[in-house]
């Protein structure tokens, strides 16, 4: 018995399309609300320029990009992107808690792979989508999800070229997922 | 009528606050679909889990569609709204490093902040990842500002640039996603029978 | 299973085929005949010269002077912040900014103060409100505010009071009028809705 739910072991995740309901309402609502979609990407923009700030006021204020986000008055982190991240996380935490999925911390990895090599990738991988999220203005969350849905043209050239480059280089990178 | 912050009915003292309870909503959404793993998100590349597929269409369309029925309750006006602002070269450019970004992190910036959430090291490596990627974008921002802000479309939507009514694309968006459904409820049958490493 | 998603399927579909058929609905609710009669039968949407006069003098923030006059006989002469909207582009978008604002009083003034209530009904039908006719136009306004016309000796105290105040009026507007102009090509305070939200950044 015991061995059974073991290999039949099923994370219950909610079915997809009900998250996807939900999370197609949840854009509809904070638009409604904010005039605009969601966002992820540019709380870590905000804390780039807030660390910037700190350590080095003046080389952050010459900085061509950085400079634009900082303003005397307010710190770059007051910003409602930042507050939305937070709460990401503590919304993940909420769904961790309440279908028991919140462990000690460790590395998911295929089997076939280290867990420094996934380390190594995700890292990788973090680099590259923090330079692609400037570039195109926005993330998954950003410009494909809530920039596709208010039919913005970009957010749909954003979509478009995520995924076709995902399944264009997938082969590639097959060893580190299955 | 709305939007609500921009019209003034709700004041930018709340603003914080929704930013939270919008967060929380978006966390707890992504975590509950199973974002929090980059094996369940990269399945969608593979054919084993299109779970990122379902969400992600599935959240696009209703949007869309849901859209289309508050401007025309006249519940927003959508005039508005933020419409993201199209450089098409650097969004090209961005789209395909994303990608690959994709391919090596297994998540994006919002799933990997809901993976931390739940004790994944993984995530929270990601996140550095993208604290850095960011850095390293700002501190060679010179060489590529031209390339940065070329090809300046403005805030443009589908409809400002084909003049097709943004209906005929939600319809086209609906058609397309849930084809995609059936086709891959069939596709990630096979594949999973394959596979036997990864449980589901 | 499946049933279901059949199911669900289908109502998407329908959905979405049923935002084909929406018809753009218009973006300001129009008022009834009736309504709109009553309105205009009512004298409250007139304010006089001397009202204008004290509001631009006291920088009323309230106030939102329009000029319904073509754009040639605007930069000939102009009150003080006042926009141009002619009569004939009062339904493009750009000036449908200047309306329905809360708290602002929008007052429409033109030669007389026909065109200006001519936009005022319109406006009105629209859906608008806070908005008022200056009465008797710039000719009034000539008249009364840059050559008042002192009162007969027989007619009462408050003539000579409203005179008074006219007097100190025309100081107002004669006397400073060089400084005025320029500082209106300066700076003309105009107030418009909001057009989109100042999002910093993508996402």
């Amino acid at each position: 018995m015991n061995t059974q739910t073991k290999n039949n072991y099923k994370p219950n995740y909610i079915n997809p399309y009900l998250g996807g309901v939900l999370l197609g309402l949840l854009v509809l609502l904070t638009v409604y609300i904010t005039g605009r979609g969601l966002g992820a990407s540019g709380a870590v923009k905000s804390t780039v320029v807030t660390t910037a700030d700190a350590i080095s006021p003046t080389l952050a204020k010459a900085n061509a990009y950085m400079g634009k986000f900082i303003s005397g008055d307010r710190s770059p982190m007051y910003n409602w992107l930042v507050f939305e991240s937070l709460g990401i996380f503590f919304g993940g935490l909420l769904s961790g808690i309440i279908f028991r999925r919140i462990r000690k911390p460790w590395v998911e990895h295929s089997p076939k792979i280290t867990s420094k090599t996934r380390l190594i990738f995700a890292l990788l991988g973090g680099i590259f989508f923090g330079a692609g999220s400037q570039f195109g203005r926005g993330c998954t969350s950003g410009a494909a999800l809530s920039g596709s849905a208010t039919f913005a043209l970009g957010g749909v050239i954003v979509m478009l070229t995520i995924f076709g480059t995902g399944y264009a280089v997938a082969w590639f990178f097959r060893k580190l997922w299955i | 009528m709305g939007p609500l912050i921009p019209n003034g009915i709700i004041t930018g003292d709340w603003n914080f606050v929704i930013a939270i309870l919008v967060g929380i909503a978006f966390g707890f959404i992504l975590e509950a679909s199973g974002f929090s793993s980059s094996r369940n998100i990269a399945g969608v590349f593979y054919g084993y889990n299109f779970v990122v597929l379902r969400v992600f269409f599935t959240a696009v369309i209703v949007a869309m569609v849901g859209l289309l029925y508050f401007d025309y309750f006249g519940w927003i006006n959508l005039s508005q709204i933020f419409i993201l602002p199209t450089f098409w070269p650097a969004m090209l450019l961005g789209g395909v490093i994303m990608g690959f970004g994709f391919l090596m992190g297994g998540f994006c910036p919002g799933t990997s902040f809901t993976a931390i959430s739940i004790g994944k090291i993984d995530g929270l490596v990601f996140t550095v990842g993208l604290y850095l990627g960011i850095f390293i974008f700002s501190e060679s921002f010179p060489l590529f500002k031209g390339f940065y802000n070329s090809g300046n479309l403005g805030h443009v939507t589908l409809t400002d640039v084909t003049g097709i009514n943004a209906a005929w694309f939600a319809f086209a968006f609906v058609i397309i996603a849930l084809a995609a459904f059936w086709v891959t409820m069939l596709i990630e049958k096979k594949v999973r029978k394959k596979i036997t490493e990864y449980k589901f | 299973m499946n049933r279901n998603y059949l199911f669900l399927t289908l109502i998407m579909l329908v959905l979405a085929a049923g935002t084909l058929f929406l018809k753009k609905t218009p973006e300001y609710k129009q008022i009834k005949p009736e309504t709109l009669l009553w309105d205009i039968i009512q004298p409250t949407r007139y304010v006089s010269t001397d009202q204008v006069a004290k509001m631009i003098i006291d920088k009323d923030p309230s106030l939102e002077l329009v000029d319904v006059r073509d754009v040639n006989s605007f930069e000939k002469f102009a009150l003080a912040n006042a926009v141009n909207v002619p009569l004939d582009s009062l339904l493009s978008p750009v000036s449908q900014d200047y309306f329905g604002l809360p708290g602002i009083k929008v007052v429409f003034y033109s030669n007389d103060d026909i065109a200006a209530d001519q936009a005022w009904v319109i406006t009105r039908r629209m859906g608008y409100g806070g908005t008022y006719v200056m009465k008797g136009g710039l000719n009034q306004w000539i008249e009364t505010i840059i050559q008042p016309k002192e009162p007969r000796e027989d007619e009462p105290y408050t003539a000579f009071e409203q005179y008074q105040f006219r007097k100190g009026v025309q100081m107002y507007f004669t006397g400073t009028k060089v400084e005025n102009t320029i500082a209106k090509k300066k700076k003309v305070v105009v107030r418009r809705k909001k057009k989109q939200v100042a999002a910093s950044g993508g996402c």
